[in-house]
């Protein structure tokens, strides 16, 4: 009876672990690539964007060589690769439109998190005033000034994760310090304990007297 | 609300706020995925899902159901759908936080993935500008203006937004280092009263016994 309660709590612990897990955080699966799909319209058009990888939990590795990001067009060619980074900007003009294919590459066992953002921003060029005779030339410069306050936002998500990660990091090392500096007393006084105990041992007088 | 997938692999990738971006994504049945936003108090959000359909014209095999679930920070569940194909939601945030939108598909032996097209835009990009151009009767140059004022706007409010995160960092730095400081004399004064302490106590042990 009491070994099928055992087991009832540890699943029970497991799958409240997990939901905890859900709410906490965020993380990419064990040595897994996650990928997402991003549509294109126009060829030409700049993709803008940014990622960070924010820590998991830092216990005792130090740091997590980082993730890789690659970015393949509709044809199956590169258009961007970064290997082994915590989190970077990138920006490209695409060589032509379909739906491009953004990838995290995660290659060592511990779970990450990743806070990403894209950004497709289209410009409309000559070719396109020509076609399309609602569009006037002052609308070639609302279109760039409304790019140009995309990057200002873009921005800010940047740090704004930045800033995420590097709470996170402060908080946990608070949180370590104050956690070792109780485990040192602790072990401290501990330690000064068996010393004395031994000592008495070595003078009592069941053992030995004439030890000393 | 505890998912009881056996293999409930976690994926959350952290969206940084205001996209305004159709993300596509693959989930294998029976496995979960979920996305996260940050999402300011009192701001509108808007999010649509669907699944993407591999072939076009026939309908969508049964095996291609999701269950979806919205909820906030704090575990309340803002929407919540089972087994559907299609579907969106609306909702002003009441708590600030990381939404999270999660993903799941029933188990399904022949492992199948599918394509789901996800649509979420807060802030500034959820704001139905079709029904605002109807109202004012304004012309497409006054609203693209209007966009890009309510973009600078955001803009604005995110800056105050970072300076008091920076504050708060600040802040929590410094409680961290006064910490330290007061916990290192702590245990410079700890560990001379153990010394102390240790040798009053084999003093009066050693003069108890009458060997000094």
């Amino acid at each position: 009876m009491e070994k099928g309660w055992g087991k009832m709590w540890a699943l029970m612990v497991l799958l409240l672990l997990n939901w905890v897990s859900n709410i906490s955080s965020l993380s990419v699966t064990v040595n897994e690539v996650e990928c997402v799909y991003e549509y294109v319209l126009y060829e030409g058009d700049t993709v803008s964007g940014n990622f960070v990888v924010v820590d998991h939990d830092i216990f005792w590795s130090s740091d997590h060589p980082g993730i890789d990001f690659t970015v393949t067009s509709p044809g199956g060619n590169t258009v961007h690769n970064l290997k082994g980074t915590s989190g970077d900007k990138f920006e490209f003009k695409a060589p032509r439109s379909g739906m491009y294919k953004f990838c995290f590459h995660n290659p060592y066992s511990t779970p990450e998190t990743v806070s990403f953002y894209i950004h497709v921003g289209h410009i409309p060029t000559e070719h396109d005033l020509a076609k399309d005779e609602h569009l006037d030339p002052i609308n070639v410069k609302i279109a760039e000034l409304r790019e140009a306050l995309e990057s200002v936002t873009a921005e800010q998500k940047y740090l704004k994760a930045r800033d995420a990660r590097h709470r996170h990091t402060n908080e946990s090392t608070r949180k370590r310090v104050i956690g070792y500096t109780v485990v040192e007393y602790v072990l401290l006084a501990l330690a000064s304990a068996l010393q004395v105990i031994y000592i008495r041992q070595l003078f009592s007088k069941s053992v030995a007297y004439n030890r000393v | 609300m505890i998912l009881r997938s056996l293999q409930i692999v976690v994926l959350v990738l952290g969206i940084l706020s205001p996209a305004s971006q159709s993300l596509r994504f693959e989930l294998q049945s029976g496995h979960t995925k979920c996305i996260s936003e940050d999402i300011k108090s009192n701001s509108m959000t808007v999010g649509k899902y669907h699944v993407v359909n591999p072939n076009e014209g026939h309908p969508l095999p049964d095996s291609h159901k999701l269950t979806v679930r919205v909820t906030s920070t704090y575990g309340n569940s803002f929407h919540s759908a089972e087994k559907v194909e299609t579907g969106q939601f609306g909702f002003t945030a009441a708590e600030a936080g990381d939404y999270m939108a999660c993903f799941w598909t029933p188990d399904h032996s022949p492992q199948i993935t599918m394509t789901v097209d996800f649509d979420w835009r807060t802030g500034v990009h959820a704001k139905d500008w079709s029904n605002v151009a109807k109202k004012g009767q304004v012309d497409v140059m006054e609203l693209e203006l209007k966009k890009l004022y309510d973009t600078v706007t955001s803009i604005h409010e995110e800056m105050f937004y970072l300076r008091e995160r920076e504050e708060e960092m600040q802040e929590l730095n410094q409680a961290t280092t006064s910490k330290m400081f007061w916990l290192s004399f702590l245990s410079l004064f700890l560990c001379l009263s153990v010394a102390g302490m240790q040798f009053w106590h084999l003093k009066t042990f050693f003069e108890k016994k009458k060997l000094i």
